[in-house]
């Protein structure tokens, strides 16, 4: 299956990353890596076999009561902020 | 190094501990930030009894530490300050620590090497050549130099057991669940355990009833009772049913590692030790690395998307949002980093989840299934920690090892996929590096594992060693 | 219309909880920016989500009035995609395991009662909000971690009338629930319309438009009425119609493109590594369904069983959930059912809406209402002393003390009213002799000379009685 450097810079904007065209030819190279890695997963009989999402699969009955407890300040939600106007974080204009 | 050793001392020595610890990270490079213990001394209110009573604690820095920065080694955490502090760190100051540094690590817990920090390589203090191993390098490193009795770590993919054979020290990975993970920068959630280092088995059994119970924030957080692990400790092996994983033995290449071993099976059996062989489908051994990079990857992915330069962080400029997000997270993750969140992003895709990321699900309760067998006839499972003494930075054994020989470097990740609680402890030096071995036992069985451990630990002599003089 | 239109429509309820669905920062309304949000809320690293119990009952209990099946084990789900209202990068939502699915609510169309079925309830939580200025878009995080519940309906609606019933019918339930405000002017409730054309007789659905930011229900029918006839005229002209975002504007009273829908976003749905799944158990549930309130069809049922009213009065006090809760209060103390749903839908929603209240706002007390209704019952006071003991017991008099008040006190002492009535047979002796030639009406005009004489205050009936007597007595 040929992916060509297009397709990965794609698959890397797509989650806001970018990668230089040496970065790229690496991520080529372990994406191979990767496939032929899956042939080691595919070896193993999954038939009827569920995922496991969870290490322990146990059912919980906790639920959180519906009382405030934790607010932090306007001061410390934007403490960290890299820019803040009128008590909000600031971005450039989202275009819808 | 170990904790007692600060429960009769004058608190103000810390002090003097924390000018060693500044001096010697010149040849460790363990550190990222430096806590400020003249305050935490002039505010301390703790009585003696308290179980880590004036007792110096090292934090990996992908712990949130309250007014402390918190980097988790990545350029884009760079100036990121926490206002809340993790569970773990509230529990480990009710109990008296003073907090001396947040460590470095191998980036976001992505690395098993102590290469990927952003501040640069860690050093093994047995050798400043050597690599720590990773991702809770610095941690490790710290322990080891006799610089902290107690670091913490975070333990995905043996993040805290390999760099704990590497240095020499005892490494610990509780029960899944077992400590609450909330305020603790992630890596693949369903991985993830909070870990730490200790010199000697008694230390491990105290810093566990510590830092172990069931925290409501964090929704995985397991209510079983803590037990009183320390007091309970017993290291009488006898009677006691070791299995002994031989796909790891069989995968050492090193022609030093079974004479070492060997020395060291007998004394346990000299001491009553039941030990068996018991061997694991050797194709699944060889499937624990896919499954795990798969798995983590794409959790992982999804983790660190909230980092993306707009609430937090570094941010760096663009002309839109976009752009914004795009040029902070080029610049803020490493080219490694980066490109293993692409994959993770690949796996997740709606034609490809079946065939990797839920396949890899998959496989991995086949894993767990083994490991549940395996353990059936026996206290705890054994192997080797590592299948080499800690490497230098040029040695690789990269693609051109079979896979074979990387189950040496990797079957840790039992412990990871199932859950259960996992313990490092070395057990010999080999051409003055040291080596350990590994113990895998029940869900919430940490008890047996201690006393296997601290068996392990008498036999051996080697309780609290630590390489100073580096 | 020439082509068959297929409405499906996808609601989004803001929960009216303490808290935040998966953090115990509070909700806000018009607070200060970034004042109602912690830690979890802004998605620093390290944080986990806790879920909500309240959040969660509130969802089973809108499942449970509208018939949908409850998944007891909770199961949530990550949505993953990158944007600036959205702290962690992803959503956590319900997707593969929604709490409710196959349910219907039942709306009225004109050929009658149409079931509309609901193709799945699920958990989810808001994001932030953001004000678009010239200098760039600020964002407040205040709103981020709103527990959400989503309903999707089938593409069961055919027409904008259809789908403006069933937006209100599920409105009308949520608020009877108490679970929300539901009000689409403030964004409690919010409505995204899916709407295509097909062939009459094809089961291939046509490409699809969304129509989103719909702030009213009128609007919803306004909307999809103009976007019907907008596809069937590309259809009819041999066009085709693509698949695109649409907004509704009101000035010009058209659906205008937003963005052109680009095939399906991947979102990369997986479940949430942490929170393990939840079970509902047996006590909770129960619990749940004890405490169910009262819901708009129950109560229509009531009112026309119980009672007895009118298809139309009862609809329209549903309606109206503080009207009708009015009304229910005031008829556990009257038994003129008719006269109160009379005087609700009459005289009280008049007064209310001149001076622009809700019941709730006004000084109208339901046991003085029925106190006034009572006594027109009885023939105490007249219809038209009514309406002057009204605008006394709106400004929250009592009925007593406006009778009072107003002089209006009827007079009931049998020898008062005997007085004035052998006044009025002194008076009126022609009238005695008529009576005793057999003419009726001499008692009907003499009952009014009585009436006159105590300036209306008598008692008829018993002004009508004794009168009888005494003139058979004479």
């Amino acid at each position: 299956m040929e992916k060509n450097k297009a397709y990965f810079r794609k698959l890397a904007n797509q989650i806001m990353i970018d990668l230089s065209d040496d970065e790229i030819e690496i991520l080529q190279k372990e994406f191979e890596v990767t496939l032929r890695k899956m042939d080691l997963l595919d070896k193993i009989n999954t038939d009827d076999v569920k995922e496991m999402v969870y290490p322990f699969e146990l059912e919980t009955h906790f639920l959180r009561e519906d009382e405030i407890e934790n607010v932090i300040s306007q001061q410390e939600a934007l403490e960290n902020a890299p820019e803040v106007k009128d008590g909000q974080i600031l971005v450039p204009k989202v275009v819808k | 190094m170990r904790i007692q050793d600060f429960k009769n001392k004058d608190i103000h020595e810390l002090v003097d501990l924390q000018a060693r610890l500044v001096s010697a990270n010149e040849k460790l490079n363990a550190v990222v930030s430096f806590c400020d213990v003249d305050a935490q001394i002039k505010d301390y209110k703790m009585k003696e009894d308290a179980p880590l009573f004036g007792t110096p604690v090292v934090l990996k820095d992908n712990i949130s530490t309250k007014g402390v920065r918190t980097t988790a080694s990545s350029r884009i955490l760079d100036n990121y300050v926490p206002f809340y502090d993790a569970t773990v760190v509230k529990k480990l100051r009710d109990a008296g620590a003073i907090f001396t540094c947040k460590s470095a690590m191998d980036e976001l817990g992505m690395g098993g090497t102590g290469l990927n920090a952003y501040t640069g390589k860690v050093n093994n203090p047995y050798d400043l050549e050597r690599i720590t191993g990773g991702s809770s390098s610095g941690s490790a490193a710290l322990v080891a130099a006799g610089l902290t009795p107690l670091a913490i770590g975070t333990d995905t993919g043996d993040s805290v057991r390999k760099p704990a054979a590497y240095c020499g020290i005892v490494g610990v990975k509780p029960t899944y669940g077992r400590i609450s993970r909330y305020g603790v920068i992630p890596y693949a959630s369903s991985l993830d355990h909070v870990g730490y280092f200790t010199t000697n088995i008694e230390d491990a059994a105290l810093a566990l009833e510590v830092m172990a119970g069931r925290d409501d924030q964090d929704m995985t957080s397991s209510y079983k009772e803590v037990e009183a692990y320390a007091s309970l400790l017993n290291g009488d092996l006898k009677g006691k049913k070791i299995g002994i994983i031989t796909n790891v033995i069989d995968a050492i290449v090193d022609p030093r590692f079974r004479p070492s071993f060997d020395a060291f099976t007998k004394k346990l059996e000299e001491k009553g030790t039941i030990l068996e062989m018991v061997t694991i489908d050797q194709d699944l051994m060889n499937a624990l690395l896919p499954t795990y990079f798969i798995i983590s990857n794409a959790e992982a992915t999804a983790n660190h998307s909230n980092l993306d330069g707009i609430r937090f962080g570094m941010r760096e400029p663009g002309e839109d949002l976009n752009e914004i997000m795009i040029n902070s997270r080029t610049k803020g993750f490493s080219s490694d980093v980066r490109n293993r969140f692409v994959i993770g992003s690949y796996s997740l895709f709606v034609e490809n989840q079946d065939k990797i990321f839920r396949k890899a699900q998959k496989v991995r309760r086949v894993i767990v299934e083994a490991v549940d067998e395996a353990l059936k006839n026996y206290d705890v499972l054994l192997a080797p920690a590592a299948g080499t003494l800690a490497p230098k930075p040029d040695d690789s054994y990269g693609e051109d090892l079979n896979n074979t020989f990387m189950v040496a470097e990797n079957h840790m990740l039992l412990g990871n996929f199932s859950g259960y609680p996992s313990i490092t402890v070395p057990y010999d030096m080999v051409d003055g590096m040291p080596v350990a071995i590994n113990l895998l036992a029940r869900a919430f069985d940490e008890q047996t594992m201690f006393n296997v451990a601290k068996g392990i630990e008498d036999v051996t002599g080697l309780a609290g060693i630590t390489k100073e003089d580096f | 219309m020439n082509f068959e239109v297929i409405i499906g429509i996808e609601i989004h309820c803001e929960l009216k909880t303490n808290t935040k669905m998966f953090s115990s920062a509070p909700l806000s309304f018009a607070a200060t920016p970034n004042t109602c949000t912690n830690e979890i809320d802004l998605g620093m690293p390290g944080t986990l989500p806790c879920v909500n119990k309240e959040a969660v009952r509130s969802a089973v209990k809108a499942c449970l009035a509208t018939n949908c099946e409850v998944d007891r084990l909770i199961r949530f789900d990550r949505k993953n995609y990158y944007y600036s209202d959205l702290p962690k990068g992803f959503q956590i939502t319900q997707q593969f395991y929604p709490i409710g699915s196959n349910g219907s609510v039942t709306i009225q169309t004109d050929e009658g009662e149409k079931v509309v079925r609901l193709n799945r309830i699920h958990m989810e939580e808001d994001t932030a909000k953001q004000f678009h200025t010239d200098e760039g878009t600020m964002i407040d995080f205040n709103r981020a971690g709103t527990p959400l519940i989503e309903i999707v309906s089938e593409p069961d609606m055919r027409n904008g009338k259809e789908a403006a019933a069933y937006v209100e019918e599920i409105r009308k339930t949520l608020y009877y629930l108490g679970v929300s405000d539901v009000r689409m002017e403030e964004g409690s409730l919010r409505c995204d319309v899916n709407i295509s054309l097909r062939p009459y007789g094809s089961d291939v659905l046509g490409a699809k438009a969304e129509i989103k930011n719909l702030n009213s229900i009128a609007n919803v029918q306004r909307a999809i009425e103009y976007e019907m006839k907008r596809q069937n005229e590309i259809l009819l002209a041999g066009g085709t119609v693509s698949q695109a975002t649409l907004r509704f504007d009101e000035a010009t009273r058209q659906t205008v493109e937003m963005r052109k829908k680009e095939g399906a976003v991947d979102y990369k749905y997986f479940p949430e590594p942490n929170i393990f799944p939840i079970r509902i158990d047996d006590e909770m549930m129960q619990d749940i369904i004890d405490n169910m309130p009262e819901l708009p069809k129950e109560r229509y049922e009531t009112y026309i069983s119980t009672y007895e009213l009118s298809d139309y009065d009862a609809n329209t006090l549903v309606a109206n959930k503080e009207l009708s809760d009015f009304f229910n209060e005031t008829v556990a103390h009257t038994k003129e059912y008719k006269l109160v749903a009379n005087w609700l839908l009459g005289d009280v929603s008049a007064y209310l809406n001149k001076n622009g209240l809700q019941i709730q706002e006004s000084k109208l007390a339901p046991i003085e209402l029925a106190s006034m209704i009572n006594m027109v019952a009885n023939k105490e006071i007249s219809s038209k002393q009514a309406k002057e003991v009204f605008e006394g017991i709106v400004e929250g008099k009592t009925a007593k003390a406006v009778v009072k008040e107003k002089g209006m006190e009827q007079l009931s002492d049998p020898n008062a009213i005997l007085a004035l009535i052998n006044q009025a047979l002194d008076a009126n002796p022609q009238s005695i002799e008529d009576f005793k030639n057999g003419k009726d009406r001499a008692v009907g005009f003499l009952v009014g000379q009585v009436m006159k004489l105590s300036k209306g205050q008598a008692n008829p009936g018993l002004t009508n009685k004794l009168l009888v007597e005494e003139l058979n007595k004479r």
